[in-house]
């Protein structure tokens, strides 16, 4: 570990995050429903005061950049090391840190002793040799959703993870987003009722390709399209949502049913850029996900169904069905499920009725909040990568794992594959027994 | 048409029950109590309960027993219900400690009268109504606190429009329950702040929705003073009572009221 006397301070982000979601020092029961956070508390980051995670990124292309860009903003973390085998991603994630050191071969960085963690970046059919390599090397590892290319790939990272006491992040920046956390905890706590359904949506007009210098290199730059490299939609946008639908659901579904087409973008492209599938769960409640990449009215979208109400997770909005609580005796039951206790401003002159209060928006996070229009392809702000990618640079210090990340991404990047292969063999598909892990209910 | 909501939350055993558009705005409460079933069957009486005070007590109900005595008193005494009978004793009560400023004719309660033999109210003047608009929420409110009673609950929030509030036995992480009083003019802003255990609070005042609704029953002018007066006591009725009073007594008389009652608290608030 790298330490340094020039940065005392600790990452202010991170706590603040973690101080938003109404955690108090000790105060463990808190974390009860987002249990991947008790590894990074404000407690155990001002332990590793002054020390600095030395990280090494594979893959410098868009996403890797805007991690790099996060992770100058980190101040226990250094990026030692950059590996790519495209050298224009090399050369402007070089120019971004300079000392780090650069690889055109990963098995080659990996050999380093100098390195404490490992960011990976790459098209998914590289996630799941290159996290098996980095794991084998002993290394932390952080890793961008999905979770890899084949159910076989998945349960091969998922039977490493069980055997290596080294730290595996993947890229479910919603587990770290402010807005998602705090609603899930209302929808658990009963806020909108039972859960009876879920609409997941994500909407774009674009043709999802980046422009190519010459066409030698079409199937490398835009390894989106084909399936040698991607399984399209699903692992790329849909992996983000079904994880937010088994968090909500607190369950994971047992089938899926759907179809899928190339309905616009007739290019060459391998993968289908319109998806509509329906996901089962065992208790009859269905998700379903839609998305397609010629129309963008309706964006990125995951509703929640309840009984009383509807969640807008992405707006970090809800609505009731029939009576609106009042504001502020919603906020002294929200106290009262957080545990705390505190002054209520609700007295006043009567209360007289409001007209057309009819599906009046509540919000989730008082404030400003940033909202994901779903258009960018590389990530947006505060959508919670970078407080995620902070506390994988902790993890890679402290060497202490986070619980769930690795079974919500599992199951998510099942469901992903599952989907597309209904799609491709026109059927119902089950969860495959073989595939399923001790994890939550299916 | 009364619009209700219900919600418990299992992890902090807390019932939350919602009705809106009773006795001219909504109603909730929160109850701490082991299970959703005894809190709905409990949500089931309360409700009931106010449905009915609002057939009591609500003049803008045709069908209420007030509307009837509003509509037949003058043209010949109207006998009334024995519940009616109490309250309108206890009104006369109140309109002495008060100096009669509650006056739930809002112009001169010594005129109407209450025949004891057959329990039959009449008006002496034409034109006059009953209005239960600064008593009927505390009414309701000793109500709902004697059926938690009842029903040995021992912590609960009762919230009536806000203007009424009733905080029996403590919130489930504190000691009790602790209300802040917003400024009706200026959102987010706390005036002051009282800790409530098994204590009602009344609070009287004007607000920008609402800007003129209390009379002075002397004058016949509607209070337009940008003001607010709360009162904490153990009586909800007395709190409801007295919050009204205050908003239009001068000085003197102010001092004479409070010398009436038995209050905890006493926050006038001049905005």
């Amino acid at each position: 570990m790298a330490t340094s006397n020039k940065n005392d301070q600790v990452d202010l982000g991170l706590r603040q995050f973690i101080k938003n979601l109404g955690y108090i020092a000790g105060g463990s029961v808190l974390l009860g429903s987002i249990p991947w956070l008790e590894s990074c508390t404000p407690e155990k980051l001002k332990e590793i005061k002054n020390q600095k995670a030395r990280i090494a990124l594979i893959g410098t292309g868009s996403r890797g950049v805007y991690h790099i860009c996060n992770l100058l903003k980190v101040p226990h973390a250094e990026i030692v090391a950059l590996c790519d085998n495209y050298p224009p991603n090399l050369k402007t994630a070089s120019e971004l840190c300079p000392k780090a050191k650069t690889y055109t071969d990963y098995k080659k960085m990996l050999e380093s002793k100098d390195i404490d963690g490992v960011i990976i970046c790459t098209p998914l059919n590289w996630h799941a040799p290159m996290v098996l390599d980095s794991l084998a090397a002993g290394k932390h590892t952080f890793c961008e959703k999905a979770m890899a290319l084949t159910m076989d790939e998945c349960k091969a990272i998922y039977n490493a993870y069980q055997k290596t006491n080294k730290v595996l992040y993947f890229g479910m920046q919603r587990l770290f987003d402010e807005k998602y956390i705090k609603a899930i905890q209302m929808i658990h706590s009963g806020l909108i009722g039972d859960v009876v359904g879920m609409r997941c949506h994500w909407f774009r007009n674009s043709d999802w390709r980046r422009p190519v210098p010459s066409p030698e290199l079409e199937r490398k730059i835009n390894w989106r399209l084909y399936k040698e490299s991607s399984a399209g939609l699903m692992t790329e946008l849909a992996a983000h949502q079904l994880e937010v639908s088994n968090w909500a659901l607190r369950r994971i579904p047992d089938s899926v049913i759907g179809m899928g087409d190339i309905v616009f973008w007739k290019d060459g492209r391998e993968v289908n850029d319109s998806i509509s599938l329906t996901y089962h769960y065992k208790n009859n409640v269905k998700t379903t996900y839609e998305t397609l990449i010629s129309n963008k009215f309706n964006g990125m979208g995951e509703q929640v169904l309840g009984h009383k109400g509807t969640m807008e997770l992405a707006k970090g909005e809800y609505y009731f069905e029939d009576v609106e609580p009042a504001p502020a005796i919603l906020q002294l039951i929200n106290q009262v499920e957080s545990k705390a206790f505190s002054t209520v401003p609700i007295a006043g002159p009567s209360w007289v009725p409001e007209l057309a209060t009819q599906h009046k928006p509540h919000y989730v996070v008082e404030g400003k909040i940033s909202i994901n229009p779903g258009v960018d392809m590389t990530g947006v702000d505060k959508d919670g990568s970078d407080i995620l990618i902070s506390a994988f640079c902790q993890a890679a210090i402290t060497g202490e794992k986070a619980k769930n990340i690795v079974e919500e991404c599992y199951c998510s990047t099942m469901l992903c594959l599952m989907g597309n292969q209904a799609v491709s063999e026109q059927k119902k598909i089950n969860f495959p027994e073989n595939y399923k892990i001790p994890y939550l209910n299916f | 048409m009364n619009s209700s909501y219900c919600n418990y939350y299992e992890s902090s055993s807390l019932f939350h029950g919602s009705l809106l558009n009773i006795m001219g705005t909504r109603f909730d409460i929160l109850i701490v109590i082991e299970n959703k079933t005894m809190g709905e069957v409990l949500w089931n009486k309360i409700q009931s309960e106010l449905i009915r005070l609002n057939k009591l007590l609500n003049r803008f109900d045709i069908e209420s027993e007030v509307s009837q005595i509003n509509s037949n008193a003058y043209s010949s005494p109207f006998i009334i219900s024995p519940e009616m009978w109490e309250i309108l004793l206890s009104c006369r009560k109140y309109h002495k400690q008060t100096k009669g400023l509650f006056d739930i004719t809002l112009k001169d309660y010594n005129k109407v009268l209450l025949n004891d033999e057959n329990r039959s109210v009449s008006f002496v003047e034409k034109d006059f109504h009953i209005d239960f608009g600064g008593y009927a929420k505390g009414y309701a409110t000793e109500k709902i606190k004697d059926i938690l009673m009842e029903n040995n609950i021992e912590n609960s929030f009762i919230n009536f429009g806000n203007s009424s509030i009733y905080g029996l036995g403590r919130h489930p992480y504190g000691n009790c329950w602790s209300i802040g009083i917003e400024n009706p003019y200026k959102k987010g802003e706390m005036l002051g702040e009282y800790k409530l255990k098994d204590d009602g609070m009344s609070t009287s005042g004007n607000m920008p929705a609402n800007p003129k609704h209390i009379v002075n029953p002397f004058t016949g002018d509607y209070n337009e003073e940008k003001k607010l007066v709360s009162i904490v006591t153990k009586n909800a009725i007395d709190a409801e009572v007295v919050s009204t009073s205050l908003m239009i007594a001068q000085k003197e008389e102010k001092e004479e009221i409070v010398k009436n009652f038995n209050l905890s608290e006493i926050l006038i608030y001049k905005l």
